[in-house]
């Protein structure tokens, strides 16, 4: 008994310390050099949240008292933004599904998938407020603008998803449809497009999702919906009114959110 | 070649047996209603589709001011300010986006946990994500308007700190679910030598969650970036705030060199933060997901 417990096996020594791990202290420090350096930048301090927590009290009580009668009075706007919503993302959500499948290797040449896939990098890199300006600019204030916003916002996100769902189907479908002699439409039509359809519809749930949150931003631009709502009274500081959209809002976008969820769930 | 005639049929589903095909019912009325409600929405909508006919021209006349304005010499004159102008903003937004970031996860952290089954007791975890999902359905935008822009006046600090607000319900929900796909194993293994909670937590949990955290820290950080944009238009700092001044004013050309700084900032940040992510999560070996981030380079 007392032998075995105080004489160490052969071979099962201690395991060496493992090396330490250099990398991972260096990036350590750039991250602390990072955050200081932006820190300075932004000028951050929370000391306001102490000493000044009463200069936003005007406002924020003016938030306390929403006006729901106003909630109900721009019931058009509201329509309007489920309109856009609807239009951009069933449009985009198309074009990006054709998209999807010029920009996977696996129903497209390598060559053909690797530029589509950095355009749409690139595309993808403009925020929706710059796609909002722009598209005020060249269509005007109002819906239209909001649509073609979105639908740039859109194209972008859906295609990036579901080509990634698209690069990852199961090749063997594909490549029983090469054998029997399919073209490149008819193999992603019917040894693709049913593997990734319910990705795809489930992506197009988070889009509509996305382009309800995304309104407020394009509104505030001038490109329609609640979002300009929010805008004109928030020029005329009608907090009150901006509070009662806000409340309105984020119920809307948590049961959208909860139901999407849902839906993605059943989906998968 | 004989053997081929000769093989036995297959053992299964015998000739007239096949599968019943499914019933198409429910996905031919979900189409349906989806279509119906797409073709009114269009009708209704009150949007001037006829401006669509001459948005082409126009935005082609945009554009090749835009790109007049980044292909002018940045060395000469009026240029260079207009670039370093473009890139201060542009460095502001990362800084937000940056410190955002990290005060969305420190507050996300405890969040995490507190949402995680496999650590917090069943009222914690419910009334825990039921708070995240309201922080996640308010836009920083209106975080910004509402809270941050009276509480600390105008500029990027306001921004930053709706955004980092902004996070914490993604961060969390995310972090909670990287929490609950542990492996049960080494959690069980630190309990049962007897170690305290925290101390299981710490030595259980966390080193399997940790990489997956951070990796989600770095993606809402590029979100964060995008994010930030729109926070420029109410004065929360930015390059939102140059972008909307610039539309307003017209000025294509600044717009052009705007535009393409951020996109090439966007677009390296992006590559960048995809390596360390990958890198983070899969160690030092190959990632095939990796693919993505190499598509550029």
């Amino acid at each position: 008994m007392t032998a075995t417990t105080t004489v160490p096996a052969p071979g099962r020594a201690v395991p060496p310390k493992p090396r330490p791990p250099w990398g991972l202290y260096a990036g350590l420090i750039a991250c602390a050099v990072v955050t200081v350096w932006a820190a300075l930048g932004i000028e951050f301090t929370l000391a306001p949240l102490f000493s000044d927590l009463t200069r936003g009290r005007e406002v924020v009580a003016e938030f306390f008292r929403p006006d729901w009668e106003f909630a109900w009075r721009v019931r058009e706007q509201w329509l309007e933004t489920l309109q856009l919503a609807v239009v951009a993302g069933s449009l985009g959500c198309l074009l990006a599904l054709v998209l999807a499948h010029m920009a996977s290797d696996v129903t497209a040449p390598p060559w053909m998938a690797r530029t589509l896939k950095a355009l749409l990098a690139v595309e993808r890199s403009l925020p929706d407020v710059a796609w909002a300006l722009l598209a005020v600019a060249v269509v005007g204030n109002g819906a239209l603008a909001g649509i073609l916003a979105l639908f740039a916002f859109n194209v972008g996100v859906a295609a990036k998803l579901t080509a990634e769902s698209v690069d990852a189907v199961d090749r063997g479908p594909v490549e029983a449809a090469t054998a029997v002699g399919a073209s490149a439409v008819q193999r992603a039509v019917a040894a693709v497009l049913p593997q990734v359809m319910p990705n795809f519809l489930s992506y197009s749930f988070y889009v509509f999702e996305l382009n309800i949150r995304a309104s407020l931003v394009i509104g505030l631009v001038g490109a329609g919906g609640i979002g300009q709502v929010i805008k004109t009274e928030l020029s005329r500081f009608q907090y009150s009114h901006i509070s009662a959209i806000v409340a309105v809002f984020v119920v809307v976008v948590f049961v959208l959110d909860q139901a999407s969820a849902w839906l993605r769930r059943r989906l998968i | 070649m004989r053997t081929v005639g000769t093989r036995p049929p297959a053992a299964g589903p015998v000739d007239g047996d096949r599968p019943k095909r499914p019933n198409p019912w429910r996905q031919v009325t979900g189409s349906l209603v989806t279509a119906v409600v797409v073709v009114l929405c269009v009708v209704t909508v009150d949007a001037q589709w006829a401006r669509l006919s001459e948005a082409p021209g126009i935005l082609g006349d945009y554009l090749r001011l835009m790109t007049r304005g980044v292909l002018q010499n940045p060395m000469a004159d009026p240029y260079t300010d207009y670039w370093s102008k473009a890139f201060e903003y542009m460095v502001e937004s990362l800084q937000m986006a940056w410190i955002g970031t990290l005060v969305g996860a420190v507050l996300s952290f405890p969040a995490a946990f507190l949402a995680a089954r496999n650590v917090s007791p069943r009222p914690v975890v419910f009334v825990t994500r039921q708070v995240l999902n309201v922080i996640r359905a308010i836009p920083e935008l209106i975080l910004a308007i509402a809270i941050m822009l009276p509480i600390f006046g105008l500029g990027p600090l306001a921004g930053a700190l709706a955004l980092g607000v902004g996070s914490v319900g993604t961060l969390g929900k995310l972090g909670s679910e990287v929490i609950e796909a542990v492996d049960p194993r080494p959690v069980e293994a630190v309990a049962a030598t007897g170690a305290r909670r925290l101390h299981v937590l710490a030595w259980g949990v966390l080193p399997q969650a940790l990489p997956e955290i951070v990796a989600l820290w770095l993606y809402r950080f590029e979100i964060n970036i995008r994010a930030g944009a729109i926070l420029g238009a109410v004065g929360a700092g930015g390059i939102g705030s140059i972008l909307t001044q610039l539309f307003e004013a017209r000025l294509w050309d600044r717009i052009g060199i705007t535009l393409f700084l951020v996109i090439a900032v966007t677009v390296l940040v992006d590559q960048l933060s995809a390596r360390v992510r990958h890198r983070i999560i899969a160690g030092g070996g190959k990632d095939p997901v990796a693919g993505e981030a190499e598509a550029l380079a």
